[in-house]
């Protein structure tokens, strides 16, 4: 009994310092960019490779007024909102009807059309970037937010993960509604999104992680600052001359403030979004 | 058995109609143009009219030396980052399933990368990658070893280059894989390790006899999802090196973009994508058959 | 397992009425509302629109562009200018995407050297008889090579560059290296690499040259190129521009781009992260352009000094050339964005420009009035070096795959790849280029 409990105190003070220690790593670049964001600019440099880079030797909120000052910081972020917004609120609507179309209702083709969509699964949106690419020139939408936002917005991974939820809700329930007289489309609007709630986080919580980064699309579609999302924008901006490293700091502490405030709030919601896109395969 | 018939065939189709519309507009269409691109000649903007190649294209790009080079770096990143990544994923999900103090903050802490978009990340670690005593890595490499670490400058480096952006991807992806592989650990039934103790199994039994045949499903999953992820990387390469130096990080992704936006090759890049599609599609066939191989046998 | 059940064909009618005709209405009508996007040829209040692009570049630039376009907004009532700023690293490729799906501006600003791409590809207009004699008679000769492309003109700039050697006086002062004069007696490359031997001697091993690897882009091709044509070597054979055979991978380039490589090997070139190595006075010597001028004197006041670039044996040579304005083809109103050019052009005008980024002026009638260029002015090198040193860019619609195989080049010498090896691969691949596009006939 006396081993065993001298090595279950062992073994728990090494997770500890194990955990601490991975702590650190994942919050040092944090941590550093923060401090770096309230530091004048030829100081970041200057500590940046000693123990003050982790300090704030001096502060001033110098750095984020100048990113205002020299960009157009809250367009950035209206139009990442704007884009991830519609992405997400779209593919929730288009891709819960699709899943309940191939999960819940027979039509012609559909087992085709279903077996299209698992083949597409894997397919990465990279592999067919530079071919959209071409047919957004052809189509005239390059410098737009439709062309950010209308080819993402049917998802095959969203179809599947809301196919493999519907398919548990009881059959029932649809056929009491069908008894009294509703349509697919109230079945759906009325009794299935409210009993979906979950999976519609999910989905709404996958899908916003998969695009608030895009940035090879808007790096290769968009010109103009009008539609530039913010991570273009960071990347424009750190080769902006002059460049001022604290000003490029504030730039990230303020582009991923907000998201971070959500996901702190929401946190439960996204661990268990993120959980679940696991189990279901 | 009673089937919800009353919903027609037009309502079905209906239903699914935008998606479908979508993927066939977004994905199938782009698809079937890079594949008739990728036999011609054309370039973005050439006033010299468009002519069928054959496969010019593909014996073209098959022995670009930058292009092969490109695909061992992707290879290599996924060789080392799957094991690494998904073994680290695997190990926090272990330790954070256990009851200690203060989980939830060390799951949020690790989770935290995770929202960060790449660019970000990509930009944060540029600075604490500076090269000589400027970069935060290596003073705190040079503290740690007491000053037996010479300065480097990593992103230049072309032994250095390709781990530097493989350590960023994982510590920005981890925390994502981590919460799976918890999920996953959770759904394992507690009787299962009750039993293995019982009959005296240590700890590191336990994870061979239970915990990694009970989670099976989803560390291959994890395995899918960050292989398909590792030849998809493009933005730290962007950002970071640019394919450098010396080819040392550039991968299939970051030469088909070059090529089509840099250099208006669109029929080249069009190329490059197919080869890219059908290593996907190769790699997905391959999983997926020894998915199901491992199925039949348990 | 999912078998397939047929399906009962009532409420067809129904159906088709209710669903199916709006659906796909409103379908066609989101994808026909999504075409081509129409640039408008006028404002809300009538006015005539000319959209125009510039290059993103230093701080004052920037500023003295958009000053300008407010001036002329509020200066007369006819045309309206909009700007949009672009990154100037991927330029070009947003020009050629923007070419093909009709989002090219009115007014066009473009890196020089690109410009026989571009009419060659047919997006820009001759503007021999839009823009007035008066203004034409008083432009550097340099500015009207730069825009002529088979005898039309088609892009003025309101300055052309400067490109050289800026130099820390007390840094120089401490190792007793010689200030060169002028471009005759400029340093040997032999001299040059004794004095950044000693200034790393003295510096204790830490780097003093900064070549502004930070940048990406045309900078690289533009700021060393001009170390071939010192050594005797070229981009492109230019009788001919049919091949790079010879030239680029001959001897003197070898010799020329060795010499380079070995400034990085023995650890003299300063990363530049932040681009203050020189301003932080941690480097002693900035190859740089006119466009650090203004920003190096303040820093370094007395102390700054412009040199001519190293003599790598047939004496120093320098880039020319610089951004220009050039009206495309899609434009509404092309007299209209020439009425904003020739706003630009205004010797006034070209002053501020000049003043914010230190360029040399495309006017002679700015140039007199200027300090900075004058007799005994503190860029007077800028000036001499047009006249005498200074080397145009390859006239030549292949300047794109030039710039960017010499630019990628670059990084594989720094990096440490066996000269001839790197710059033979640079000849295949221009000289493919070219055989691609059958010679690049002219039309």
């Amino acid at each position: 009994m006396r081993t065993r409990s001298a090595f279950d105190w062992v073994s728990l003070a090494a997770s500890h310092a194990v955990l601490l220690v991975c702590t650190a790593v994942f919050v040092l670049p944090i941590a550093f960019m923060v401090v770096a964001s309230f530091k004048p600019d030829d100081l970041v440099l200057r500590e940046a490779g000693s123990w003050r880079a982790l300090f704030p030797t001096e502060m001033s909120f110098q750095n984020y007024f100048n990113v205002f000052d020299r960009v157009n910081f809250g367009r950035f972020f209206v139009n990442s909102v704007l884009i991830t917004g519609s992405i997400v609120v779209g593919g929730l609507l288009v891709n819960s009807m699709a899943a309940y179309a191939f999960s819940r209702m027979r039509w012609r083709g559909r087992d085709f059309c279903f077996g299209l969509v698992l083949a597409l699964l894997i397919l990465p949106f990279e592999a067919i970037a530079v071919p959209l690419f071409y047919q957004m020139i052809e189509f005239g939408w390059r410098n737009s937010y439709r062309v950010q936002i209308v080819p993402f917005i049917a998802n095959a991974f969203s179809i599947y993960l809301f196919y493999s939820f519907f398919l548990q809700i009881p059959k029932e329930m649809e056929e009491a509604a069908a008894m009294d007289g509703a349509g697919a489309w109230r079945t759906f609007f009325t009794l299935i999104i409210p009993l979906a709630k979950p999976a519609f986080a999910t989905v709404a919580i996958l899908t916003f992680l998969m695009h608030w980064g895009n940035y090879l699309w808007p790096l290769m579609v968009v010109d103009h600052e009008t539609y530039r999302p913010l991570p273009v924008a960071i990347a424009e901006f750190q080769t902006l001359p002059p460049i001022q490293w604290g000003d490029i700091m504030a730039f990230g502490v303020m582009m991923i403030l907000p998201v971070l405030a959500v996901f702190l709030i929401f946190q439960k919601g996204f661990v268990r979004g993120v959980a679940s896109s696991g189990i279901k395969s | 058995m009673k089937r919800i018939s009353r919903s027609g065939s037009f309502d079905g189709l209906f239903f699914a109609a935008p998606a479908i519309l979508g993927l066939f507009l977004f994905v199938a269409v782009p698809f079937g143009i890079a594949i008739v691109l990728s036999f011609t000649n054309l370039r973005m903007g050439s006033p010299l009219e468009t002519r069928f190649v054959g496969w010019e294209q593909y014996l073209r790009v098959l022995g670009d030396e930058a292009f092969r080079r490109a695909l061992f770096n992707n290879a290599v990143f996924a060789l080392v980052v799957v094991p690494v990544q998904t073994a680290l994923a695997l190990g926090l999900a272990l330790l954070l399933n256990r009851q200690l103090r203060g989980r939830v903050i060390f799951r949020t802490l690790f989770f935290m990368p995770v929202v960060f978009p790449m660019a970000l990340v990509a930009v944060v670690w540029k600075l604490l990658l500076a090269p000589g005593s400027e970069g935060l890595v290596n003073g705190l490499l040079e503290s740690l070893t007491l000053g037996a670490w010479t300065p480097r400058d990593f992103l230049r480096d072309p032994w250095l280059a390709l781990p530097s952006i493989m350590v960023m991807s994982i510590w920005q992806g981890v925390g994502f894989q981590m919460v799976i592989m918890l999920a996953g650990r959770q759904g394992v039934p507690e009787q299962l390790y009750e039993a293995a103790s019982v009959e005296g199994a240590g700890p590191w039994r336990q994870f061979l006899h239970v915990t990694l045949p009970q989670m099976k499903n989803t560390i291959f999953f994890v395995v899918v999802v960050t292989t398909i992820l590792a030849f998809r990387l493009f933005d730290q390469v962007d950002i970071l090196t640019k394919g450098g130096p010396r080819l040392a990080t550039t991968t299939v992704m970051y030469e088909t973009v070059r090529t089509t936006f840099a250099e208006a090759r669109v029929a080249r890049a069009a190329a490059m994508t197919v080869i890219f599609f059908l290593i996907v599609v190769v790699l997905a066939f391959l999983q997926r058959k020894l998915l199901r191989e491992e199925r039949e046998v348990s | 397992m999912k078998a397939f059940v047929p399906v009962r064909e009532t409420n067809r009618t129904f159906l088709v009425g209710r669903l199916l005709l709006p659906a796909g209405a409103g379908l066609l009508f989101l994808l026909s509302a999504c075409g081509q996007p129409e640039r408008l040829a006028y404002d809300d209040e009538g006015r005539k629109r000319v959209e125009i692009w510039v290059h993103s570049g230093q701080v004052g630039e920037r500023e003295t562009i958009r000053e300008q376009v407010e001036a002329f907004n509020e200066g007369q009532d006819a045309i309206r200018v909009t700007k949009t700023m672009i990154p100037e690293g991927d330029y070009n490729a947003r020009v050629q995407a923007a070419a093909l799906s009709g989002d090219l501006p009115d007014l066009l600003e473009f890196d020089g050297p690109f410009l026989y791409n571009y009419v060659w590809q047919g997006h820009l207009m001759p503007i021999d008889d839009l823009l007035s004699e008066e203004v034409r008679r008083d432009l550097l000769q340099s500015i009207l090579e730069q825009g002529t492309y088979d005898g039309e003109l088609y892009a003025v700039g309101v300055f052309d560059s400067g490109l050289g050697l800026y130099a820390d006086r007390r840094g120089l002062e401490a190792v007793g290296a010689r200030v060169p004069s002028g471009v005759d007696d400029a340093w040997s490359v032999e001299e040059f690499e004794a004095i950044l031997a000693e200034l790393f001697e003295a510096s204790g091993g830490d780097p003093n040259l900064d070549l502004k690897v930070n940048y990406t882009g045309e900078w690289y091709c533009y700021a060393f190129s001009p170390i071939l044509q010192s050594a005797g070597a070229d981009l492109i054979d230019r009788e001919t521009y049919a091949t790079a055979e010879g030239v680029l991978n001959g001897p003197d380039a070898v010799r020329a781009m060795t010499h380079l490589q070995s400034w990085f090997q023995y650890g003299y070139v300063h990363p530049n992260i932040d681009d203050a190595a020189f301003v932080g006075r941690e480097a002693v010597l900035s190859w740089s352009g006119h466009w650090d001028y203004d920003r190096y004197a303040n820093a370094l006041g007395e102390d700054l000094l412009v040199l001519p670039l190293p003599d790598f044996g047939e004496g120093s040579r320098t880039g020319q050339g610089s951004w220009t304005w050039g009206i495309t083809r899609h434009a509404h109103h092309p007299e209209a964005a020439m009425r904003f050019l020739e706003f630009l052009l205004e010797p006034g005008e070209v002053l501020r420009m000049t003043e914010a980024n230190g360029a040399v002026p495309a006017r002679r009638a700015a140039i007199e009035q200027s300090g900075g260029f004058a007799e005994d002015g503190p860029l007077r090198l800028f000036v001499e070096q047009l006249e005498t040193s200074a080397v145009p860019r390859p006239r030549t619609p292949a300047y794109p795959v030039i710039t960017s195989v010499f630019e990628s080049g670059f990084q594989d010498i720094r990096d440490g790849a066996e000269v001839k090896e790197v710059l033979d691969r640079m000849v295949r691949v221009i000289d493919q280029d070219i055989e691609d596009n059958r010679g690049y006939p002219r039309r």
